[in-house]
């Protein structure tokens, strides 16, 4: 009671020291950076899972090709849905449709939107036309001659069409094939007797609600489904946003990751030197009777106490900023989020701590260990016995805390490793660029040749000042590095001139007249590939479903039809990663997506055995590629060489790029080639640009965090030397130098700390960066001019203001005073 | 607490140093600091202990505090054996009951002059500690500075200060250690008028370190060390 007493007392009494200030913000921030990404976290992934549900226009789907009448219990919302192919018929005009019966409560996620007019942007509403009337996709319009209004006869009933839809949710993947949408009452089937028995119908059920409900809705729904019917998350919603989902979750765990270390330097930092300047008091404490455990309690309560109200406000500060880029993220989402719960707050307070013991671990041992003697002997160092199991415990603790935040062991090791490598590294570097620095300071004169020699004379504190500085300078470059070549390499992979139109349904026949009336239209296309649809049987002789490796046997991949083809040109966005691309050889040698391949346990020189129509075709593996699925290009998981497809009936497929301002290029294509289905994937990519747009926005707050601690590092670094400084200024002061030339000269030697870890950190950023996007983002190496002059000015501004605000009152004050501070 | 050893030393002896030696090795051999030293100090005795720098007399101070080990020999601190002890059990024998007076001082910037008193107190947990400070502040004629700190202290209200935390306990024993080492002439003369003035109302046993002929007068016993051997005693 009484050491809880007299530690709150002498850490009441220091308050106002830079110590304590140092290790608060840098807890403040550490702690603040960490609770951001973990509130934010579990809504990020609620965030994206509703980008997937409105993709999927569900949290759940079941897919049937028969009405299911009994589900488990469930209190989700949902909505039935039944999907068949019917012609439709104006006039003279027929067009075959696929019609979608739907119920009030369709779609449970998403929305779709209804124009009055074909190609005019569309109402948000609801699918279910109004009694005896339809909505039909705008592409169905010219294939008919009809007009909204029109009515149209479907089966044994007409509809009027009542307007044309611009916007469903859907999964693009599943739309390959498929006629033009009409959408319909579900009540109104019966009267079109249209379904006979025997009749090809899809049974869709969608589910939406809360995610514990969902999942154990889905757990219970799991064992009664046959081969036939699907289940189908948000998750695995969309191919197409799976690679952004990685790369940012990965992103943000870096960002938190490096705050959190660089607020771990600037505690570690500030805690020596605290240790530094507390070996008297902790001498004096011990002769006046404290034993090595009243020590302890006393420097654990107060470091303990600054470490929950640093821990407590970096929550709060997290809580706050989580909601700001919860609100960027998916601003129509927050409401829908839960509460912050209990668990982000002991995961902010527990890494608060773990990484103030951590970091100040080391210190805190030496000033337990400081000899009485030291009262009469100054000059004795603290006992140095246990510092290898304090430094091991601190790398122990340090390790637990990043391997926690990361999740992931290649990331950690990945970045301890190139953390440690990088200190030693910056250490010979900045004693490398400290040697420069003498030729300079050789040549100059006045102030700057004072503060250079300063940085000189003080080296060994010099090269660790440096290489702080270049280490926080080089993670926030890093960061912003990675996070500018990601956005880059997104919006590479979905460039102005992607494809917004998918041509499928192709006929062999018009596959000359599409090519040049795309030609004569200036249009912007993919090549065109021919497509067979066929089913994975058999690998090596045996059924596929025998050969999978354990956990796939439902693999979504072997229910439904493949869309296979055949090229001679390897595709962009894709890469060979093992074997070699067969090009124009001939033969039954096929080209397979690794992640297919991963899945289902495929290899190189693998024989697998497809069903297409009623004949089976057999072909090699000869390569797997890495495929781009977001390019946003037609893609395709098995590519056969020529030959084996060639003699079977194949449609072709092509992406085409149709600018907006070519209104009228869309109807007059729908006229001349009515066979053809237009797939808009318009509004597929402004969906995809905006998410990629809010993760921007919100990796861009979190860089905000990254400079805070880097700057944290900086005015723990400044402080450590304060005293030394204070000492000479004096020095200087009592033998004539003037105020301004004192001032000028800490400039000097601040600017130039800060040039040269700008220079030191852009050679770091430009290999660290080069090494990432090959090993780990898979993006192309680039080499950033730009930073090469915003990095040594960012460093020359940063360090010389922070260095300025930190040390210019040693200047100001009266030599006679510092001296007496000085005792 | 370990019992006296009557064996060896004599009965009643605040502190006692038998066959005492320190020796370190340096890179040119086993360097001598101090050999042989015997010594007792009775309740309420004030030693002085003298000798040029270098002649180990602030080692002396040292081990008979229990601040540090000695290469031979034993001191007897408070009717305990220190070799006995280890350095934790020391620290708790010297809690409220030993005072210390620095050289420099060694008083914590960022406590004021009345919390430099008040730390020793709070530390031996005695429950009217702040009272007990203000008293012994009003005692060395600092009462009104109470709130300062030392850097807005002289080095003579400094070493104030200091007396007045050394005394607030109530020790049997006081160590100082050059008390007028940093002040001029005339602080240092009224520093040591307040030490002795203190010691002798609270009839504390003192052991005063200095170079100084002069300062060594005014204790009952002198002692001067040349090359760490006791050279004299006075009276002999």
């Amino acid at each position: 009671m009484k050491l809880l007493r007299l530690g709150l007392w002498l850490l009441r009494r220091e308050r106002a020291s830079g110590e304590w200030r140092v290790l608060l913000l840098a807890l403040v921030i550490g702690v603040g950076s960490v609770s951001t990404t973990g509130f934010l976290g579990d809504r990020f992934k609620r965030a994206m899972r509703d980008e997937g549900a409105r993709f999927l226009g569900a949290d759940l789907l079941v897919t049937s090709p028969r009405p299911v009448d009994s589900w488990p219990a469930h209190r989700l919302t949902h909505s039935a849905a039944l999907e068949f192919a019917s012609m439709v018929s104006h006039g003279d005009a027929f067009q075959l449709a696929t019609v979608r019966a739907v119920d009030a409560a369709y779609p449970v996620a998403g929305t779709v939107k209804i124009a009055a007019q074909p190609f005019a942007p569309g109402i948000p509403g609801r699918a279910l036309p109004p009694p005896g009337a339809i909505y039909a996709d705008q592409e169905l319009l010219p294939l008919l001659g009809a007009q909204v209004g029109d009515r149209v006869q479907l089966g044994a009933t007409t509809f009027r069409i009542a307007g044309v839809v611009t916007q469903e949710p859907g999964q693009p993947g599943a739309m390959f094939g498929l006629a033009p949408r009409v959408f319909l009452r579900a009540d109104a089937v019966a009267a079109t007797q249209v379904l006979q028995p025997g009749s090809r119908v899809t049974y869709l059920y969608q589910f939406g609600g809360a995610p514990d409900a969902l999942a154990a809705f889905s757990e219970a729904m799991k064992p009664r489904l046959d081969r036939t019917q699907r289940l189908i998350g948000a998750h695995e919603g969309v191919e197409t946003l799976r690679g952004a989902f990685a790369d940012t979750d990965r992103y943000i765990q870096l960002a938190a990751l490096v705050s959190l270390l660089l607020a771990v330097v600037a505690i570690a930092i500030t805690a020596h030197h605290y240790a530094l300047r507390h070996y008297d008091q902790a001498a004096l404490l011990r002769c006046m009777g404290a034993t090595r455990r009243d020590l302890r309690t006393l420097y654990l309560i107060q470091f303990g106490s600054i470490g929950l109200a640093g821990s407590l406000a970096g929550i709060a500060l997290g809580a706050l900023l989580q909601t700001a880029l919860a609100h960027l993220l998916l601003p129509t989402a927050v409401a829908r989020l839960p509460a912050l719960g209990p668990a982000p707050v002991v995961a902010g307070v527990a890494s608060g701590f773990v990484a103030l013991a951590g970091a100040s671990m080391p210190a805190l041992l030496r000033l337990l260990h400081v000899p009485p003697l030291r009262v009469l002997r100054r000059d004795l160092p603290p006992l140095s016995g246990s510092a290898w199991v304090s430094a091991g415990g601190s790398l122990v603790l340090l390790l637990g805390l990043t391997a926690w935040y990361a999740g992931e062991l290649k990331l950690v090791g990945i970045f301890v490793g190139a953390l440690a490598g990088l200190a030693l590294l910056l250490a010979l570097l900045a004693q490398l660029a400290l040697g420069l620095g003498r030729v300079v300071q050789r040549m100059s004169y006045g102030p700057l040749r004072f503060g250079l020699a300063q940085l000189l004379r003080h080296r060994f504190d010099s090269t660790l000042q440096l290489a702080a500085f270049t280490l926080a300078l080089f993670l926030v470059a890093l960061l912003a590095l990675v996070r500018s070549d990601l956005v880059d390499g997104w919006r590479q992979q979905v460039p102005a001139d992607a494809p917004n139109h998918f041509l499928i349904n192709i006929a062999p026949h018009q596959e000359q007249d599409v090519a040049a009336f795309l030609a004569r239209h200036h249009l912007a296309t993919s090549e065109l590939y021919p497509m067979v649809r066929g089913r994975l049987t058999t690998k090596n002789g045996q059924p596929i479903e025998a050969t999978l490796p354990p956990g796939q046997a439902d693999a979504s991949t072997l229910r439904r039809e493949l869309n296979l083809s055949h090229t001679v040109t390897l595709p962009a966005n894709n890469r060979i990663i093992s074997g070699r691309w067969f090009g124009n050889r001939h033969g039954a040698e096929i080209s397979v997506e690794a992640g297919m391949a991963e899945r289902l346990g495929l290899a190189l020189d693998d024989e697998l055995g497809f069903a297409i129509g009623d004949q089976t075709i057999s072909a090699t593996i000869t390569s797997l590629r890495s495929v781009r699925w977001d390019s946003m290009q037609p893609n395709f998981f098995v590519i056969f060489a020529a030959g084996p497809l060639d003699a079977l009936p194949a449609s072709y497929l092509a992406g085409v790029r149709i600018p907006d301002d070519a209104g009228s290029v869309l109807p007059e294509f729908v006229r001349s080639f009515p066979g053809v289905t237009v797939l808009a994937l318009d509004k597929l990519i402004t969906q995809i640009t905006g998410i990629f747009n809010q993760i921007i926005a919100a990796v861009q707050l979190l860089l905000g965090f990254l400079l805070a601690a880097g700057m944290a590092v900086v005015v723990a670094t400044l402080l450590a030397g304060l005293d030394a400084r204070r000492q000479e200024a004096v020095l200087l002061r009592t033998l004539g130098a003037q105020r301004a030339y004192l001032a000028r000269a800490l400039l000097s030697e601040f600017v130039t700390l800060g040039l040269l870890a700008g220079l030191l950190a852009c050679v770091s950023a430009e290999v660290a960066m080069a090494l990432i996007a090959a090993r780990l983002f898979d993006l192309p190496m680039t080499l950033h001019p730009w930073l090469w002059f915003a990095l040594p000015a960012a460093g020359a501004a940063l360090v010389g203001a922070s260095g300025w605000l930190t040390t210019r009152h040693i200047v100001r004050v009266p030599p006679m005073q510092s001296i007496r501070a000085l005792g | 607490m370990t019992p006296p050893d009557s064996r060896r030393f004599p009965d009643g002896a605040v502190v006692s140093a038998r066959g005492l030696a320190q020796r370190v090795t340096t890179a040119d051999g086993e360097l001598t600091i101090l050999a042989d030293i015997d010594l007792t100090v009775a309740p309420g005795e004030t030693l002085a202990i003298t000798g040029a720098s270098g002649s180990g007399k602030s080692t002396l101070l040292g081990l008979l505090a229990g601040l540090d080990r000695p290469s031979a020999g034993e001191v007897m601190l408070l009717g305990a054996a220190l070799s006995e002890l280890d350095e934790d059990a020391r620290a708790r024998l010297r809690a409220g009951r030993v005072g210390f007076v620095f050289q420099s001082f060694q008083l914590l910037p960022a406590l004021s002059a009345l919390e430099n008193i008040l730390l020793p107190l709070e530390l031996a947990g005695h429950r009217d500690a702040r009272a007990r400070a203000a008293d012994w502040l009003a005692r060395v004629g600092l009462a009104e500075r109470a709130s300062h700190t030392p850097r807005q202290l002289s080095g003579g209200e400094q070493q104030r200060v200091a007396l007045a935390r050394a005394f607030a306990t109530d020790p049997q024993i006081v160590f100082a250690d050059e008390p007028t080492g940093n002040l001029d002439a005339d602080t240092g003369a009224r520093i040591i008028d307040l030490l002795f003035e203190l010691n002798a109302r609270a009839g504390t046993t003192l052991v005063l370190v200095t170079h100084d002929a002069a300062l060594a007068t005014r204790c009952a016993r002198r002692m001067h060390l040349v090359a760490g051997r006791v050279a004299a005693r006075a009276p002999a």
